[in-house]
């Protein structure tokens, strides 16, 4: 058991949202994730964990789907990411873990690894463009986009909240939070280009 | 830097991947019947080809997956992408010939390129 757990973000404690050219930060700190590893192709599999989590696990590359309390990731073709941000505990892993999982499966409680920076705003592409080198338009297009990728040498995942309002959801190791969340806030300085 | 197009990815920058090195080397069924030799071969020798190479690569910062990669190392080209366990593809084209007649295998510099007996 964890206990005085701290977000990782220095400036964005107690889940202060800054603002910095246009542009919001806010850190979704302790949210649950749930690495799951199985093959895609076995479908007891993937209806007995599609039961479990009453969601579907997504098979078409870098998306993700939302049931509307967990969304869960592509990460590859036998991988996902299980997130639920309500929760603060172990909750969704204890009961996956209690119940008769399928045989060739895997769950890992990976909640400590990562923490979630999310970013909101106009110009988040322009943002983002000066970090990395994936084509945004292309792999970031829509409200179930995910992409694995690199920033300034740190991997990250970056998911896309909704269409109309550009929110990002990005996910970094606690240890690369501050860095890259100060490369950001640099980054905010002179955006119209 | 150049462009590899990840089978379940898609087109992503190279640094995000990492080269497994050559394709295609099986490891010899019985162990204890091969020779020193042969399995020194096994185990640490590989070609390095200036030209068309047959390589592994791994999406290591994206989905984390294996695949075979066609590639002319003096220009990298990338000829040819497909998936571990499917057959070497055919492909066309000669390796480039060298001015300095350097030979096809080994660094390039004939003095330090491994003979074997
Ligand atoms: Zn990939």
């Amino acid at each position: 058991m964890i206990l005085n757990r701290e977000n990782a973000v220095i400036e964005l404690k107690d889940q202060t949202i800054k603002e910095y050219g246009g542009i919001e930060f806010q850190e979704i700190a302790f949210a649950q994730k749930i690495n799951l590893r199985g093959n895609s192709n076995n479908k007891s599999f993937m209806t007995l964990q599609g039961k479990l989590l009453d969601a579907v696990l997504p098979t078409k590359s870098n998306t993700y789907t939302n049931n509307g309390k967990i969304k869960i990731l592509w990460l590859g073709p036998n991988e996902w990411l299980i997130v639920d941000e309500d929760k603060k505990n172990n909750e969704l892993f204890l009961k996956l873990e209690k119940s008769d999982s399928h045989e060739e499966s895997a769950i890992t409680d990976v909640s400590e690894n990562r923490t979630i920076i999310r970013i909101r705003g106009k110009k988040i592409f322009n943002l983002l463009a000066k970090f990395l080198v994936i084509d945004l338009d292309k792999n970031l297009s829509n409200d179930s986009s995910v992409v694995q990728t690199l920033f300034v040498k740190v991997p990250i995942i970056l998911v896309r909240n909704n269409s109309n309002v550009v929110e990002i959801d990005l996910y970094v190791n606690r240890s690369h939070a501050n860095y890259v969340y100060n490369l950001l806030v640099d980054g905010t300085k002179n955006l119209d280009f | 830097m150049f462009l590899i197009n990840c089978p379940y990815c898609g087109e992503r920058e190279q640094s995000e991947f990492s080269c497994g090195g050559e394709a295609h080397i099986s490891r010899p069924k019985n162990p204890p019947d091969t020779s020193d030799d042969q399995w020194a071969d096994y185990l640490f020798m590989r070609k390095n080809i200036k030209g068309v190479q047959f390589e592994r690569w791994n999406h290591s910062s994206g989905c984390r997956q294996w695949f075979n990669v066609v590639r002319n190392t003096s220009t990298d080209e990338i000829l040819g992408i497909y998936n571990m366990g499917e057959a070497i593809p055919e492909i066309d084209g000669e390796n480039p010939k060298t001015p300095s007649g350097e030979p096809e295998i080994g660094s390039g510099n004939i003095s330090t390129s491994f003979k074997k007996k």
